[in-house]
């Protein structure tokens, strides 16, 4: 498979009565956006659009996903099969990409499960999405009893239309830079590189229920058994978060789009090892979905004859016991794994930092501790709702100080501790 | 006789579950009730944590198990309940109950729960069709902990049946 992104960059956001990019300016035309969520009768009359850019005094919050805004230029399928495209498979052709612009969705659910963006001040030293030119939309229900599930599909769909359309409309701009992905099929993969270690990467996905749920090509992965994902699909929005945990490290759709697991795997293949697939497994909530997904990621790992498996957790607590029995599960099959997941060490950063362990799991990369407590300044403006930093996790009562200035753990800071690796956090052995 | 139960402190969700029991306490003293059917010859059919919330934030919590009286006590079942009772005693001074939170928070915390245990539920045949509980109900306090005690949670909740 071939997937070349065709890079615009985006350094500068403006409203305008014509939606394109020009310059580094990507305009929008507010009128038709604005028109193009309101069709779902399921968001409300007060739906609104602004924007945030690196370095202003705007907080944001309550933040639900953040979108990397792509569109197919090239080749078959759309972006976000399955959700706003068919269902036919992506990763190969071109992708036109807005690179420095995103799509934030703000608009509260179960307030307790959603996050803060600084665009400026120590919080934004947290957050990748301080660094980016972001267009937010501030959702609301139509009416506020609404079914949770209906308004969080509503919201996540608005989401992906609106990163679909600003890219859609620059699709005749010139890309001001071009990466160009191969990766090859089994069949070349099993026969290449002789001497290098074969290696996988078991990309786990949140999937415990309302708030808690991942798609794949449109659907639930809760109700799949593992299965085998070219890495440039993910990069077409194959994967789309439709869960709002714990903010630092639910991997947003954003993040799966930019997964940097894959990228530096892609960028290592062929000269340190073999990287031969992605697989994509789920982390439901009974135990026998546990025993049956492990069980069948690893065997597939196993049927692939891989030697290793660099394995990706998506949250904490119980989906640790999911990252634990892969891990096992593969080490006895011969397969070595290195883990990447993040920490809840209490805010000294003395308590214990997983909720299960295995002797097996020996090479494990941290993302940060997400008790650790921050000041987040008041900030000029705020986009959203600002006394919910009172119940978002990560806060509580008092969060809130009067001049507006936020005392959170980084659990609260959106993509704070990414489990895919996206911060700017990390830990050095020393 | 081989029977499954809901182990739980959400009253709501009890009431619509036939194979609910309620424990009047706190999140660690439903985890506690679960340890102690465990070696009983119980068997887990559900994670002991918590989805993607830190121990002591969610007050709330469901289990569901299996039954099993007279049978040996299983493993797999007595590591995992024994490892999330350590956890949660870990930060027992910072477990959230119920009553601590305002409303529409609480009402927030118990929706999660349910819709965490709903597949599982449904999977096991325990949910009836026609089931919808009201999380804004006004809950059960009558077993408020004392917290001037450290040992609030000690596992001597009340298990109602």
């Amino acid at each position: 498979m071939r997937l070349e992104l065709h890079r615009i960059f985006v350094n500068k956001l403006a409203f305008g009565d014509k939606t394109g990019v020009e310059d580094g300016t990507l305009t929008i035309d507010k009128k038709e956006l604005l028109a193009l969520i309101s069709e779902d009768e399921l968001l409300g009359k007060n739906l609104d659009v602004d924007v945030a850019m690196p370095g202003e005094s705007v907080r944001i919050i309550p933040v639900k996903d953040v979108i990397e805004p792509r569109w197919k230029i090239e080749g078959k399928g759309q972006v976000f099969p399955g959700m706003i495209s068919d269902v036919d498979p992506v990763g190969e052709g071109k992708t036109l990409v807005l690179s420095g612009a995103a799509v934030v969705t703000a608009g509260k659910i179960v307030r307790f499960q959603e996050g803060i963006i600084d665009m400026s001040g120590p919080g934004a030293d947290y957050t990748p999405y301080s660094k980016t030119c972001n267009v937010v939309l501030l959702l609301e229900p139509a009416n506020p009893d609404m079914d949770k599930h209906d308004y969080e599909a509503a919201c996540r769909m608005a989401g992906l239309k609106t990163a679909a359309y600003l890219a859609r409309c620059c699709a005749d701009a010139a890309a001001d830079r071009v990466d160009v992905f191969d990766h090859p099929n089994i069949r070349e993969a099993m026969t290449s590189h002789a001497a290098l270690p074969k290696v996988g990467y078991l990309y786990m996905l949140q999937t415990q229920g309302l708030l808690h749920d991942t798609y794949l090509y449109g659907v639930d992965v809760k109700k799949i058994l593992p299965t085998v994902l070219s890495p440039l699909e993910v990069m077409d929005g194959a994967i789309v978060s439709g869960n709002c945990v714990s903010a630092c490290d639910k991997n947003s759709s954003y993040v799966h789009q930019n997964n940097p697991v894959i990228a530096d795997m892609l960028k290592r293949h062929g000269k340190d090892f073999n990287f031969v697939t992605c697989i994509v497994t789920n982390e439901n909530v009974t135990l026998a979905d546990k025993r049956r997904s492990s069980g069948f990621a690893t065997k597939l790992a196993a049927m692939l004859g891989l030697d290793g498996i660099v394995i990706t957790e998506e949250g904490f607590g119980n989906p640790d016991a999911d990252l634990i029995m892969n891990c096992w599960k593969a080490e006895r099959l011969g397969i070595k794994t290195a883990l990447l997941t993040d920490e809840y060490a209490g805010q000294d950063g003395a308590s214990q930092s997983l909720a299960d362990s295995c002797v097996e799991g020996d090479a494990c990369v941290t993302a940060g501790n997400a008790n650790e407590v921050v000041v987040l300044p008041p900030m000029e403006k705020v986009l959203g709702v600002p006394n919910e930093a009172n119940v978002i996790a990560g806060g509580w009562q008092g969060s809130l100080a009067a001049d507006g200035a936020i005392t959170v753990e980084l659990q609260a800071i959106t993509g704070a501790t990414s489990e895919l690796g996206y911060t700017k956090l990390g830990a050095y052995t020393i | 006789m081989q029977k499954r139960v809901m182990m739980t402190n959400n009253s709501a969700l009890c009431r619509i579950v036939p194979a609910g029991r309620l424990v009047k306490g706190s999140s660690l003293d439903v985890l506690t009730a679960v340890r102690d059917a465990v070696h009983l010859g119980s068997l887990l059919l559900t994670h002991p944590l918590c989805g993607n919330l830190r121990p002591y934030q969610q007050p709330f919590r469901s289990v569901l198990m299996q039954e099993n009286p007279g049978a040996l006590v299983h493993l797999e079942s007595l590591s995992m309940i024994e490892d999330a009772v350590l956890l949660y005693r870990s930060c027992r001074d910072r477990l959230v109950f119920p009553n601590m939170l305002p409303e529409p928070l609480r009402a927030d915390y118990a929706f999660v729960d349910f819709e965490l245990m709903k597949e599982s539920l449904e999977l096991y045949g325990l949910l009836p069709r026609s089931a919808s509980p009201d999380f804004t109900e006004t809950p059960d306090f009558t077993n408020t902990p004392d917290f001037t005690k450290t040992s609030s949670a000690t596992g001597e909740a009340a298990v109602m049946f």
